[in-house]
């Protein structure tokens, strides 16, 4: 167990024994160590196998809706989980004061796709020092850099920081820098029409419709998708052409001012395809547009809900 | 360049024109190529419309709403323009060319404006090649 493991684990059964919370949502040790699976604590005896790493790959907040608003629910959070917690309150999934956050200053998450395609699937055990990467096999052990195996919205995550955690427990990072997601923008919108098409239908086209990155987000929470929707049918929802494209534009559109780049959509996939780069372009637009960043503070309402008649010079006449 | 009348989709807020003899060219005389979607308001227009008439082989879509302060649900047009708009550019992302959709918001002085703005789009478009991205059910078959 690590420093920070046992220091989170103390704090978590304060809080369950203190009956402070009646839930609380974290991390449990699962058969692969590339997987750490969500977890949700009522007991402090549930503890043993509380773990926390940088291959704790869900984004928490996805859990909340789930929940009664009268339910008082403890979370570990990393800053982009935090700033879900956040919108989550704007958008009222949940009341602020039912919810206790223990914030951790974030180093970054692995990204599980990046580790396997280096290193196979071998591994017996995945472990970290602050710069470093240890992967254990059977007979051997293999360091790599931790900037190397970062998931992209971590290598530009702008606010790795809990913004507004209720007890934080480590050391606070810098801000990251802002212009990397907007460089990145810039770079794909510079392709011409025909490439950045390309590059779109060659990740939609390997999509299986499985949703696990809907399920991995923390504001797809509608009890009933477009595509689900039987009367009237919105899209295709069988593999084809038109369905895949269809459920990219649209999952990614119904976040726009509303996500948190945590990027957890992403590191969710099986077929490891690439999504960030639409939510990030329309992130990009609602900080250029209307100076919003979603979940920075947990009053704010997102652009699509805050137009008023100060609009009136957006329109072209 | 394309070798046929651009197909337009027009998606007409039901209270934008003020002028009878707009409204009933609209309603009788669209010319064949343009596809007239009456909706009670641009706020009523769901960004699945528009992503519908692009998959199903629209060259382009026009939207046509109420000015600013005129519209007869108060503020249907605000929360449609910063959403289409956006979504206009968001398909320009993945490669619909932004100006395949266009808006045009109508006063209550216009008259004969929307089959100007039709013309001028139509020409336009026809300028333009043949829109292949995202278009999955041309003809009736798909891709
Ligand atoms: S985006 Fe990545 S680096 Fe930033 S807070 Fe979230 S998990 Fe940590
Ligand atoms: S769309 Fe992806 S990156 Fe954005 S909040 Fe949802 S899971 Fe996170
Ligand atoms: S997780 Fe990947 S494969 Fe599954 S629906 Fe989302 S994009 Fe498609």
């Amino acid at each position: 167990m690590t420093d920070l493991e046992s220091k989170l684990t103390a704090e978590i059964a304060n809080l369950l024994d203190d009956k402070k919370v009646d839930v609380f949502i974290a991390f449990k040790k699962a058969e692969s160590p590339l997987h750490p699976q969500p977890a949700f604590f009522t007991e402090s005896n549930q503890l043993g196998d509380f773990v926390y790493n940088s291959l704790c790959q869900n984004n928490l907040a996805a859990f909340i809706p789930r929940y009664p608003l009268s339910a008082r629910i403890g979370m570990v959070v990393r800053g982009c989980e935090n700033r879900a917690v956040n919108h989550l309150v704007v958008e009222k999934q949940h009341a602020r004061e039912n919810i206790f956050m223990i914030g951790v200053p974030c180093e970054g998450l692995v990204d599980w796709h990046k580790l396997v395609n280096r290193f196979g699937e071998e591994m017996i055990a995945v472990d970290e020092a602050k710069d470093e990467i240890m992967i254990s096999y059977r007979d051997r052990q293999i360091r790599a850099p931790r900037q190397e195996l970062l998931h992209d919205s971590c290598l530009r995550c702008v606010h790795p920081n809990p913004l507004s955690a209720d007890v934080t427990i480590g050391e606070l990072k810098p801000e990251g820098d802002p212009t990397l997601a907007r460089t990145e923008v810039a770079a794909f919108s510079a392709l011409d029409n025909a490439a950045r098409h390309a590059w779109f239908r060659k990740e939609a086209e390997r999509c299986i419709r499985c949703y696990a990155c809907r399920e991995a987000c923390p504001m797809c929470y509608c009890t009933e998708c477009f595509v689900d929707h039987g009367v009237p049918r919105w899209t295709e929802s069988t593999v084809s052409p038109a369905g895949m494209r269809a459920w990219h534009i649209v999952r990614a559109f119904h976040q726009a001012g509303r996500c948190v780049s945590c990027g957890a959509c992403e590191r969710a996939c099986p077929m490891d395809i690439k999504m960030t780069y639409l939510t990030e372009k329309l992130n990009e637009d609602m900080r250029t547009k209307y100076q919003f960043e979603c979940g920075m503070d947990d009053k704010t309402q997102p652009p699509f809900a805050a137009f008023n008649l100060d609009d009136k010079n957006r329109f072209e006449l | 360049m394309i070798d046929h009348k651009p197909k337009i989709i027009l998606f007409q807020c039901q209270w934008c024109l003020y002028s009878a003899e707009d409204q009933t060219w609209v309603d009788t005389q669209l010319p064949v190529n343009i596809h007239l979607v009456k909706v009670p308001c641009t706020g009523r227009i769901n960004t699945l419309y528009v992503l519908n008439a692009v998959q199903g082989g629209a060259d382009g879509v026009m939207i046509s709403g109420c000015l600013p302060e005129q519209c007869h649900f108060k503020e249907g047009n605000l929360g449609a323009r910063r959403q289409l708009d956006q979504f206009a550019d968001f398909l320009d992302h993945i490669g619909y060319e932004r100006n395949r959709v266009r808006f045009t918001w109508l006063d209550l002085q216009d008259r004969g404006r929307i089959q100007r703005d039709l013309a001028q789009f139509e020409a336009d478009l026809t300028k333009m090649p043949k829109s292949e991205a995202l278009a999955t059910r041309v003809g009736g078959h798909h891709d």
